[in-house]
């Protein structure tokens, strides 16, 4: 039997305090950034046209560039994209947003009239368009932060049916915690915000409290024993005792993500990044953000009567008296 | 349940599943030599979203720029009626119209390749409407009104740009306005008044125009003609043209000697016949028209046109579609019936194949635009499914490769069940008709890492039980029973963000919550019923206990 990190005995939760402030100092950072710059929404949630285009050999781009200037489509950005013939050209800018508003498709149109008189007509293919009214944008931006928000509420409820609302609220805290470090990373990372990210960071919520789920599980199991230990130690007991799942399901879980890293191609990276961060976060915030916060809450509103125990000896062996703070000394 | 059972169970589940994806005979408009035709095609049953197969997604709104729309919500049904019969005699296989939300119609056409047509079509409004020319000579006797109407607009919009602000002739505004794109127009500055015999006010307006060749016809050299309509589009302009009539452009150029025309033409507002009473449209070509539509009324319309065209015999009347003016008006010899014929110009046969499209289907109730679009080439579609399934491929070879490492033979059982987890979840997608999208793919891949997280959770348990002492079978089935709990919580809050992913997603989006949902499901079989029935299998598979298990 290959085993690995079988029966350990790691106190992970004592080093819950560095790793908070690793954590808020990366979120911090993230924050700071945003401040500084607005982040890369797509055009799906601005509204604007982006249009994937083939030249038949390698373009000027400062040609490419001048000939929309030149049709009065201004502040274009234009990106190779894979080899040095596929460029995207991006206009997102507030007055040709505002243009699309009679038709979204004007600006494309236009573009690919422009360029295709400039390189000849057999010279250019268009290979994608997408063009959103500014409309249509601020419909997907509030369908985005309703999902999110919808995603939340439902775990909670669910969460609060099965575990008990500690469980539940320290849950969803971590998951917090993992949607505000994801962002930042995606600053960070100068990653466009498009509805696929949104998808990729609710499949990291839906991965992450996954993982939380896994270690309150066992610490739900571990209290229902009824051992002479401190939450403080159930806690890290679980953690150990799920050490190994954690370990594979993160390696199988990372190696189809790294798949899809190197092999889906352009349109699929950003999500695969969301992912590859994801597996990282939801598995730190499992055990150091979910745990500490649990410790706190149940210091904070004791339970009364123990854990809901089958068992029943009613021996208030959950409560914990310590705090996290005096008792990682 | 007996063994027996659960072996029947999961074969029969096999059994559906590979009838659901074997690969089947359908009927298909396919495209071959740039014709669309009928034709039979033997395909495996998983529906492709745009993203994958090219094509284009639109999605069209009232557009109340020209006017706004009392009942929208009632507009939207009717338009979306229209929409669909064009759709339908467009020609693209499996298209999709439908309503979303009150005030939008989205519309997919999978593996369309001239997008710029398609939307000319749904979007074109097609509003046929027969009506007479002026014989009042209304707009000579408004030309005083309209010039001294410019003249004090001319003030304000000069005054708006500093530098054009002391040039008051009417030179000076044209400059101003003219946007001149014209291809056609001569570039010669022509005194355009001299040609034709005109009108040749000395105003703003009546130097522009000229006398055409039939009442209620007047010409505008093309190199003019943004400038005529910026002008008839001003409010005071519009003040002062002539009540009960309305003017039209002509959708084609006349040729005078060197120089380029379009007719502007002056018609009775009120229509004789509209469109609506159109019951068939076919394209033709005639030998001295060109390209042209012909069209035939229903017994109500042909009853009218008879009356209204006998009462107005010697008269010309113009076939106005879309507020355009269809050709040159013909004279009106005597009554016409049901039978009617639109000249297209020089247009080729297409255009009028695509106008005979629109009249059959009838004309939108309201103008519409569009909203959202997006289109995709084959080839990029094509492209991103090779790349998705080389992705899938080595994600299965590496999770394989990590659970034979870590669990050997309990390994071989979970990647067994891995295989019929694939087989399973594309079942489902083709079961549902779902919709297969990139990040559904992307999701798919990344699902089969996921999926043997159950089975991790069983098989770590299962090395607890084991070193808790316990036997064999007795591990099995506590680490089956202990397991459980931690799988269907995780699974379902998984399962329940899918679900509102769902619900608040679109396309792509929503296609890769399909996969996660399908996903979740298939897994839950696999890692929790087909890996215990293996297990099964093999502890029944010697009389004497397994002593041993390799894990």
């Amino acid at each position: 039997m290959l085993r690995i990190l079988h029966d350990t005995n790691y106190n992970f939760i004592r080093w819950w305090k560095v790793m908070a402030v690793v954590t808020i100092a990366f979120i911090l950072l993230g924050i700071g950034s945003l401040a500084i710059k607005p982040p890369n929404y797509s055009i799906e949630f601005t509204g604007g046209t982006l249009m994937q285009l083939e030249f038949a050999q390698p373009p000027d781009v400062g040609v490419v560039r001048s000939t929309l200037d030149e049709a009065g489509i201004r502040g274009a950005e234009i990106q190779q994209f894979g080899t040095n013939k596929e460029f995207t050209v991006r206009v997102q800018n507030a007055a040709a947003v505002a243009s699309q508003s009679k038709g979204a498709e004007n600006i494309a149109v236009a573009i690919e009239s422009v360029l295709k008189k400039k390189f000849g007509d057999n010279n250019v293919t268009v290979k994608r368009t997408e063009a959103v009214s500014a409309r249509v944008g601020d419909e997907f931006k509030r369908g985005a932060v309703i999902a999110i928000m919808l995603s939340f509420l439902i775990t909670l409820v669910y969460l609060s049916i099965r575990f008990e609302w500690r469980f539940a609220a320290a849950a969803v805290i971590a998951t917090s915690h993992d949607v505000f470090t994801t962002i930042a990373f995606l600053k960070l990372m100068h990653l466009e915000i498009s509805l696929t990210v949104v998808a990729g960071l609710l499949t990291v919520l839906g991965y992450s409290l996954n993982d939380t789920i896994i270690i309150f599980d066992r610490v739900r199991e571990n209290l229902r024993k009824g051992r002479k230990e401190t939450l403080y130690e159930t806690l890290n007991r679980s953690i150990n005792e799920t050490l190994p799942r954690s370990v594979l399901t993160h390696a199988t879980t990372f190696a189809a993500t790294l798949a899809l890293l190197l092999f889906a191609g352009e349109v699929i990276r950003p999500f695969a990044w969301v992912m590859a961060f994801g597996v990282v976060t939801g598995t730190f915030s499992s055990i150091y953000v979910a745990a500490p916060v649990l410790l706190w809450i149940e210091r904070k509103w004791p339970r009364k009567t123990g854990v809901r125990q089958p068992s029943s000896t009613a021996t208030p062996t959950s409560r914990t008296t310590r705090s996290p703070v005096t008792a990682t000394r | 349940m007996s063994l027996k059972w659960r072996i029947a169970i999961i074969l029969g589940l096999v059994a559906a599943s590979i009838w659901a994806l074997f690969p089947r005979t359908v009927i298909e408009r396919v495209k071959r030599n740039g014709e669309f035709v009928y034709d039979t095609v033997r395909r495996v049953p998983l529906k492709r979203g745009l993203d994958l197969q090219g094509g284009m997604y639109l999605a069209l709104e009232v557009d109340e720029s020209k006017g706004v729309v009392a009942d929208k919500a009632k507009a939207i049904d009717n338009a979306l009626k229209v929409v669909r019969n064009r759709i339908d005699e467009f020609g693209v296989s499996e298209p999709l119209v439908q309503k979303a939300g009150n005030d939008r119609i989205i519309v997919e056409l999978p593996g369309i390749d001239d997008p710029r047509r398609a939307e000319d079509v749904v979007q074109k409004s097609a509003f046929l409407e027969f009506q007479i020319t002026d014989e009042t000579q209304a707009l000579e006797k408004a030309l005083p009104r309209i010039d001294a109407a410019l003249k004090d607009a001319k003030v304000t919009v000069a005054a708006a740009t500093p530098g054009a602000a002391k040039d008051t002739t009417s030179a000076g505004l044209q400059s101003l306005f003219s946007t001149d794109t014209s291809k056609k127009a001569d570039s010669t500055k022509k005194d355009t008044t001299a040609v034709a015999g005109s009108i040749g006010g000395p105003g703003a307006f009546s130097k522009l125009i000229q006398q055409g060749g039939m009442p209620g016809e007047y010409y505008v050299a093309q190199k003019d003609v943004p400038l005529v309509t910026q002008y008839l589009s001003l409010p005071q302009v519009t003040a002062a043209l002539p009540p009960g009539k309305v003017i039209r452009w002509s959708s084609d150029t006349a040729s005078l000697g060197a120089q380029v025309y379009r007719p502007l033409y002056v018609l009775d507002a009120k229509p004789i016949i509209t469109g609506e009473y159109l019951t068939d449209a076919k394209p033709n070509t005639s030998p001295t028209e060109g390209n042209i539509v012909e069209f035939t009324m229903n017994n109500e319309g042909a009853r009218r046109f008879r009356v209204e065209t006998g009462r107005h015999v010697k008269d010309f009347m113009a076939i106005v579609l879309d507020q355009r003016v269809m050709g040159r008006p013909p004279v009106i010899q005597s009554a016409i019936g049901a039978r009617g014929q639109i000249t297209m110009g020089g247009k080729d046969l297409q255009a009028a194949q695509d106008l005979a499209l629109v009249l059959r289907a009838g004309s939108l109730p309201v103008p519409l635009k569009v909203a959202d679009v997006r289109q995709i080439g084959a080839s990029l579609g094509a492209d991103s499914i090779h790349k998705g399934i080389t992705a899938g491929v080595i994600a299965v070879a590496l999770v394989i490769l990590i659970m034979l490492g870590y669990y050997r033979f309990s390994g071989a059982l979970a990647v067994a069940a891995l295989g019929l987890y694939i087989l399973y979840t594309l079942a489902v997608l083709a079961g549902f008709s779902a919709v297969l999208t990139l990040p559904g793919l992307a999701g798919f891949v990344l699902s089969i890492g996921i999926a043997v997280d159950a089975n991790v959770l069983i098989f770590e348990r299962i090395r607890e039980e084991l070193g808790h002492g316990k036997t064999v079978r007795t591990a099995i089935d506590e680490g089956f029973r202990h397991a459980m709990s931690a799988i269907v919580d995780s699974n379902v809050s998984t399962a329940l963000t899918a679900a509102v992913l769902y619900q608040y997603g679109t396309g792509p989006v929503r296609g890769f919550a399909v996969t996660l949902l399908a996903g979740i499901a298939a897994s839950m079989v696999t890692a929790i019923f087909v890996v215990r029935t293996f297990y099964m299998i093999w502890l029944n598979r010697s009389r004497e206990a397994q002593t041993t298990l390799s894990i």
